[in-house]
Formats: structure tokens, sequence, C-alpha cells
């Protein structure tokens, strides 16, 4: 499908005429706290300074971030880690522009399996033969999970896994649909506020990466013709991750702006750290977990998935 | 005694009651349900700040250009279909083996082809819309009453003036039903369009609201569509009556 999708791709870029070097950038993210080096230059008027004019585009489902980005609706997404190497395999000329949120100890420990109640999970291999829900399979968190499976010897293949996106975890668990949710922050403290259960594992806290969970990307071939653009973009984002990291109220409001999630809410939980700067080698880790877990097909370069 | 034209409205007012009464009994803790009070509240502060309007307007202008379009190659097509027997069988594979595509799984090329906005939606609702357009009004075409067909014959009417004075009038309160089904589809597809992937309209405002942890907002815009869903058959139902009078009836159980 997505080589079908690429060769589509290449007849749009070929169809839309002379492109022109662009200053007006629009940023496509989901309603997460991933972007908020992007949300907060732009309330903060760094990119402004920086001589761009951008703009935020809420993206319901993370997986439609590259073809966002190659139809030139968006010129700079946040794709998750497992997204972009997915698109990148299956053929989508897709580059890394810039770092937005890596995982770090107080991120990951945001990050749960959220077991309902009348289900014990002591050690991971209670895990199996229960259904566990996660916000996307093959996303960001399940893959997490099912590497934290494999680590503690558990086989991923008797876990049965379903897709509950994250604002209808809450019900599903209620509801005794699913046995285990993997979940984060707003989330799993208001699970275990209504009583629905208890966390049975904090897996990415255990694995204890600090690879990156989101970064920016663009098509290479805007890339390449908006050298300057991305020069700026990279800049900004430069200056505004210590913001994010280190200014929780200002944070909250840009994130709270964009998500449309209420302030209080958003301010119950830190945003996920943001690292600006991307190295080849955090791919590399995410491209070893993933091709031991059967998701990418082609050897991938990475020397090509970052841009310069 | 309540009047005739009140009574559908009772079902729907005890059902309220009912949740209201139910969501504040149960202390209801939910990112998905919200009672109807709350949902009311939410109606009211969205419509008053604009976005309801603008989402509403961008979700209407691509239903209604999606059909226009869609219903002029439908029509178009339908017509043919029906009048020249061989160009039927003709495209009978094509037209079968491409109907059943739901519009919905074009969505990743349309993406890709066509970028988010409106040209996206429109195109894939105009897909939705071209077929039930064609299969109708080529039934309706090929059901005209054969002896004015012999009377085009005898008075030796051209092909083009045939169509004109005696088949579309003949065949026109069936299209326009075909017309009102797909004016429904329409709107479903431009609402599934925007849920699944394209950041405007009511759709995305739905979707917008529910990761936002809103459910009352999310609920809210759900029943506004089923309000403009209503108002819309309503309003095509009137027409249909208005231009067509009795003949209106051919086709609608009601």
């Amino acid at each position: 499908m997505t080589r079908l999708l690429a060769a589509a791709a290449t007849a749009a870029l070929l169809s839309a005429g002379p492109a022109f070097a662009q200053n007006k950038i629009q940023i496509g993210c989901t309603a997460t706290s991933d972007c908020a080096s992007a949300m907060l230059a732009i309330d903060e008027g760094i990119f402004k300074k920086h001589g761009i004019e951008a703009e935020m585009v809420l993206i319901g489902i993370n997986s439609n971030i590259p073809a966002a980005i190659l139809s030139n609706s968006i010129q700079i997404g946040g794709p998750t880690s497992t997204v972009f190497l997915q698109a990148a395999d299956g053929g989508l000329d897709l580059v890394a522009v810039g770092g937005a949120s890596v995982m770090s100890p107080v991120t990951n420990n945001n990050v749960a399996a959220f077991v309902r109640n009348g289900i014990t999970i002591n050690e991971p291999k209670d895990f199996v033969g229960k259904k566990v829900g996660a916000p996307g399979l093959g996303a960001f968190l399940h893959v997490l999970f099912v590497k934290w499976l494999v680590e503690k010897g558990v086989d991923p293949r008797k876990v049965n896994f379903v897709e509950v996106t994250f604002p209808t975890m809450m019900d599903i668990v209620k509801s005794g649909s699913v046995d285990a949710v993997l979940t984060g922050e707003p989330f799993v403290t208001r699970m275990t506020n209504a009583g629905l259960g208890t966390v049975g594992a904090r897996y990415a806290a255990e694995l204890g990466r600090t690879e990156p969970i989101i970064f920016y990307a663009a098509s290479r071939d805007w890339a390449n013709r908006n050298a300057d653009t991305i020069k700026k973009f990279r800049a900004a984002i430069a200056e505004a991750a210590p913001i994010v990291n280190n200014d929780r109220e200002k944070v909250s409001v840009s994130i709270s702006k964009f998500t449309k999630q209420p302030i209080e809410l958003v301010k119950a939980t830190p945003p996920n750290r943001s690292e600006p700067v991307l190295k080849p080698e955090q791919l590399a880790w995410w491209i070893d977990i993933m091709s031991s877990q059967k998701m990418l097909q082609s050897k991938l370069d990475l020397d090509k998935l970052i841009l310069k | 005694m309540i009047p005739d034209r009140f009574k559908g409205l009772v079902f729907p007012a005890a059902a309220l009651a009912a949740l209201e009464i139910w969501a504040r009994s149960v202390d209801l803790h939910s990112d998905s349900l919200a009672p109807p009070s709350a949902i009311a509240a939410a109606f009211g502060l969205a419509i008053s700040d604009g976005a309801f309007l603008s989402a509403t307007r961008d979700t209407l202008a691509s239903a209604f250009a999606g059909l226009i379009i869609g219903g002029a190659i439908g029509l178009a097509f339908g017509i043919a279909l029906g009048v020249f027997q061989v160009f039927d069988r003709l495209m009978e594979v094509t037209v079968e083996a491409v109907r059943p595509i739901p519009s919905i799984a074009l969505l990743p090329i349309a993406l890709i082809a066509l970028g988010f906005g409106y040209r996206m939606e429109i195109a894939i609702i105009a897909f939705a819309c071209v077929w039930p357009i064609l299969i109708l009004s080529r039934a309706a075409v090929q059901e005209v009453e054969p002896r004015l067909m012999e009377v085009a014959r005898a008075l030796r009417l051209s092909p083009a003036d045939r169509v004109r004075k005696i088949i579309i009038p003949a065949a026109l309160p069936r299209i326009f039903v075909a017309f009102r089904l797909a004016a429904g589809i329409a709107l479903i597809v431009a609402v599934t369009v925007e849920i699944a992937i394209n950041p405007i309209g009511l759709g995305a405002a739905i979707m917008a609201a529910q990761q936002g942890l809103q459910p009352d907002l999310m609920l809210a815009y759900l029943v506004w569509i089923g309000v403009i869903g209503y108002g819309l058959n309503a309003g095509l139902n009137l027409a249909q009556r208005h231009l067509f009078g009795r003949a209106a009836l051919v086709g609608d159980p009601a």
C-alpha cells in the first residue's frame, strides 16, 4: 500500500509544477505535547523572530502525517519514530529535519500498562492471554511494550492486541472490553482516580530509553528547496526547546491552545522532554527494534534519513 | 392532546430526560458520554464563538459541491446508459466493478494526490454520489412510458430533443428521489472524511473535541449534525412536493 502511495505521491509532485521557496509553513502534529517546541515558538513569536511565519495544523491520526507532508498540505510534520520509519521503508521520500520530543526519565514514568479491576498482573508473563488495547498497532507505545515483553522473555504473540484510541480508553476499560490498555498521562491518573484499575507495568520506565518519540520531518524535495527555511526552523526550535523543558506555565498554555485540552488537565502532566537535535544513532535503535519485530522490509540508510 | 406534528418529538424528549436522570444518578465519569444538560451548554458556547458556524459552512460547502459534481456526472451517465442500450451493455462490467469500492477506501490516495482541504473532500463525496444517481436515473429513464417514446419517434425528434423534451421531464420525479438519497450520502461521507483525515468541518471538530477530552462538545457537534441532516431532508422533501406535486409521490412511501 505504501508503495502505491509513493507512486501516487510522485505523480502528484510531478503534476504540481514549479514550486517556490516558501516562508509560511504549516506544521502538522497530533493532539499531544510532543510538538510543544513548535507550538511555543509560534505563541512566543520565536518563529517570527527568525523570519518564519508558521501555523500548527491539528492532525487526528499520526499515521496520516507522512501523506499530509507529501501532498504539501503541511510542510513539516511530527510523525512518531515508528510512523516515520515505516513510511520511509515503504518508499515515501521523507527526511527528518529536527528533533521534537524524546523519552526521558520523567516522561517514561508517565507511560503505563493500565490494568482493569479484576485482573492481576504481578509479572510480565501475566500479560499472556490478556486482551491489551494499544492506541495504534505498530505505533510508539505498542512497539515499546512488545520490546519490553521480549526483554522480559515473554512471547508477544501470546498477548492479544487490539486498537483503542486514547479518548475511549477510560470507557473501554470501565466496560471490561479489554484487560489492559497501553497509555500515558493524563489518562493514567484519570483512570486511577475513577477507580477503574491499577498500573500493571511501567514498561517505558523499565526500558529507560532516551530515543526520540516524535521528530520534525519534511519531504526531501521540499527540504532541499527550502534549506534556508529549515535553518531558521531549527534555530527557532532550538530556542523554544529549553522553554518547553523549564517553563511549565508557558508551555501548558501553548499545549492547551493547540490540543484544546482543558488547561488544568495539561498542567497536571509534565510535557514530553523537548530535544531539538536528532542523532542518527537514536534512529538506529528504533530501526533495530522495528526490524526485530518484522515491521521493516528494506534496509534503511541512516545517512539519508536525517537532513544534514 | 398533543397535536399530531409534535408527536414525533415525544420519544426524543423522553429519551433525553431519561438520559439526564441516569447521568446524574450514576455520577458519570466518562470521556465519551455527557449528560444532555452539559451537551446543551457546550452547544450554546460553541455557537456563540463562531466555531460551530465555520465548521458547518465547511462541511455543507463540501457536501453540496460534491453532490453537484457527482450528481451531474451520475445524471449524464445514467441518462446515456438508459437511452442507449448498447452503451449500457458496454459499461455494465466497468460500472459494477467500480461502484462497490467504498469511497472512504480512496482516502489515502486522495490525501496524497489532493492534500487536505475542500478539493479532496469534494472529490470523495462526488465519487460516492455518482453511483446512486447513475443507477436510479438509468432505471428511471428505462422505465419511461413506452408510448411516450413512440410519440418521440413519430414526431421524429432528434436524440437531444428526445432527452430534453420527453425523457427528462418524464423521469424527473424519480431522478429527484435519487438526488435526495445522494444528498444524505454526501453529508455522511463529508463528515466521515473529516473524522478520518481532513482537518476541516464538523467531523474534524468532533475529533478535536474528543481528543481534547470534551465529550459534551463532541456530542453537541453530533446532535448538530443530526439537526442538519434532518433539515436537509425536510428541505429537499419540501422542494420535491413543491416542484412535482402529485408526481413527487413516486418512489416515496411517506
